[in-house]
């Protein structure tokens, strides 16, 4: 992942670099014409000023020859030379080894050539001039083009990572603050005040989100109560009609056990729906009030509660507490989630067979005997229970993980010595 | 014994009525009536829905909190939340319970909240040659006691709550065990507990009152 930012800046140096490996061919061209013309400029007064000199020498032949030698012999590359006719000028660039106090090395010169008469003899004049050598001019180009670029870079890193702590300075505020924010607190996002559009409309996008998302957060909660009241009712009308009935005077016993089915399978509706209302306040996060307890006298209450289901199908119990088990929440949800998992492990426990409760600092495990591993996905999901099971309401286990997940507890399953072994870890849950 | 019930659904109010014959009752089916009847009448029991057309139910409940008066109120309600049981009962509710309920588990409630309302300091039942004592919980036949599990008084009392009325078994279960009790098929447990409580009782010279009716249920004649 990348900053935004980054991603501008690397563009831009890509292209100052362009631009700046391409300037320097051009300052080498521009530099190396205004040379030249400046040398040829300078090459041709030379000659000129030669030219009229030698010209004054007209009348005297000896002082012209004596001058021309003196001029050769200090001057060997602007030899004067006696030529058969006049021609036209011309000027060249060239590359010398020249020796220089003690070293060699390659210079170069820019040259004249040109022609003048003194009496009836034409002359040929060659000025060169040590011009400097392109290899050198274009390394220099290149060093200060390069000083600059690095100068530019440094000064877009700096002015990058000042301007990305400013600018979005409001983003990750604003990020911070969703990060934070709870819908139940069912109040709109105080977002901090910024003047840049870009952001201003981001802010006003999430301010709306925020706000639907209070209403149908209210809405389901009114939903929750409202689905519980207008099924508890026709239920509870049904129920004491079953109950009315069963005082009707010359029912026979296959009446009375038809209203006996009935109740059952009423009742199981019943819990059904008093299940999903819980799952619907759990997810609401309606069960507000926390407080520190123990699992041990928890678990020691309720299997006290559960002593006759244990006792009818025979169930040994054994209860392996390493610990107290402290864990903070709420008492009625650790209450319902634990009889949910003791329930589980006995009604899906054989005929003589034992249940073992094992509590740790951090972990309850609920182990019963059993065949075969149950397909771990699907087991805590609502309505998907592993085995079909007539009495089930397909809610307990998915109760237990909604339980969890609300304190950020693991649920898991594991199968082995041929025990389902459902635990419960309270890791970042307190310590005693 | 005249009781009220505060109750929305005609139904269900008309049901409630028809089972605690016993009683003489009043129906309420809105928050006004409620108040006015409350106003004017006192009752031994009052059977009160929270969610009243025309007013919270909880309401109601602070009007007879500040009057002072001293009937016996159960909730009954669809708003089984545990915030709202402890709410009801932080606001003088003697009972809660939530929708739907058995009857038989309701006219329990009734009789249990009468008996603690009027008779606070002895609360002894004679129920021919026996007598409860509901304050110590002790059962005596004949003059001694009759050592009984917690669940065979619970039983006794609930029979006790409705007598001559059959009782099915899915309701004895859920009285003994809440929400546990329709996680099985089969409520052997309850009959295991009847056996036990009645054999005790015959044992100890008392009659045999508690029938088995049609089978899957039972009956407390007296």
């Amino acid at each position: 992942m990348k900053n935004l930012l980054d991603r501008n800046l690397k563009a831009y140096i890509i292209y100052a670099l362009v631009v700046f490996l391409s300037s320097v061919p051009a300052y080498f061209l521009i530099m190396d014409f205004i040379w030249r013309s400046e040398l040829h400029e300078h090459n041709e007064i030379v000659a000129f000023r030669a030219k009229e000199r030698f010209k004054r020498l007209a009348n005297d032949p000896a002082a012209l020859h004596r001058s021309i030698e003196t001029w050769n012999s200090i001057q060997p590359e602007a030899a004067i030379m006696p030529v058969n006719a006049m021609d036209e000028d011309s000027v060249y660039t060239i590359y010398r080894e020249i020796r220089l106090a003690g070293h060699e090395e390659l210079d170069r010169f820019h040259g004249l050539i040109t022609y003048f008469i003194v009496g009836d003899q034409a002359f040929r004049i060659t000025i060169e001039t040590n011009i400097e050598e392109s290899y050198e001019t274009i390394a220099a180009i290149t060093a200060v083009t390069a000083v600059f670029f690095f100068l530019l870079l440094g000064g877009f890193l700096l002015l990058n990572k000042k301007l990305s702590r400013r600018l979005w300075a409001p983003f990750h505020e604003t990020v911070g603050k969703l990060e934070a924010y709870d819908l139940k607190s069912q109040t709109q996002i105080l977002l901090p005040e910024t003047n840049i559009i870009e952001f201003e409309a981001l802010q006003a996008g999430i301010r709306k989100l925020i706000s639907g998302n209070i209403a149908a957060y209210r809405e389901q909660r009114e939903f929750t109560e409202n689905a519980s009241h207008e099924l508890q009712t026709p239920l509870a009308i049904v129920q004491s009609k079953l109950d009315l009935f069963l005082q009707t005077d010359g029912l026979t016993e296959a009446q009375s056990g038809i209203i006996e089915e009935a109740n059952h399978s009423l009742s199981r509706v019943s819990r059904i729906n008093r299940n999903l209302v819980l799952l619907a306040k759990i997810d609401n996060g309606q069960f507000a009030a926390e407080e520190l307890l123990e699992l041990l006298p928890v678990t020691r209450e309720l299997s006290q509660e559960m002593e006759d289901f244990l006792a009818e199908k025979h169930i040994h119990l054994v209860l392996d507490a390493h610990s107290r088990g402290a864990v903070t929440g709420n008492r009625a949800l650790v209450e319902i989630m634990l009889t949910n998992l003791f329930m589980n492990a006995i009604r899906h426990s054989p005929y003589e067979s034992e249940i073992r409760i094992s509590i740790f600092d951090n972990m309850i495990e609920v182990a019963n005997s059993g065949t075969q591993p149950l397909p771990e996905d699907k087991l805590f999901k609502r309505f998907s229970a592993a085995a079909v099971h007539s009495t089930g309401t397909g809610l307990g286990l998915a109760i237990v993980r909604q339980v969890s997940l609300l304190y950020g507890w693991q649920v898991g399953y594991r199968f082995s010595d041929g025990m389902h072994r459902f635990t419960v870890g309270f890791a970042g849950g307190s310590e005693t | 014994m005249k009781l009220l019930v505060i109750e929305d659904e005609k139904e269900l109010a008309n049901d409630i009525v028809s089972y605690l014959a016993d009683y003489t009752c009043e129906i309420a089916a809105n928050y006004t009536q409620a108040l006015e009847k409350v106003e004017i009448y006192t009752y031994d029991c009052i059977l009160l829905d929270l969610t009243l057309p025309g007013g919270d139910g909880l309401r109601l409940l602070n009007v007879l909190k500040r009057e002072k008066r001293n009937d016996g109120v159960i909730i009954i309600s669809a708003r089984n939340a545990i915030e709202d049981k402890i709410i009801g009962l932080t606001n003088g509710a003697d009972d809660y319970i939530g929708k739907p309920f058995h009857l038989p588990e309701l006219a329990a409630r009734i009789y249990s909240v009468i008996r603690r309302k009027q008779f606070s300091n002895s609360n002894i039942l004679d129920l021919n040659e026996m007598r409860v004592d509901l304050l110590s919980r002790k059962v005596f036949v004949a003059g001694a006691e009759v050592l009984l599990t917690k669940k065979e008084l619970d039983l006794l009392l609930y029979f006790i709550g409705n007598k001559n009325k059959v009782i099915s078994k899915g309701a004895l279960a859920e009285h003994l065990s809440g929400d546990m009790a329709d996680m099985f098929d089969s409520h052997a447990f309850v009959y295991a507990h009847i056996k036990n409580l009645k054999r005790k009782l015959i044992e100890a010279g008392y009659g045999n009152y508690l029938k088995n009716v049609y089978g899957t249920g039972y009956k407390w004649e007296i």
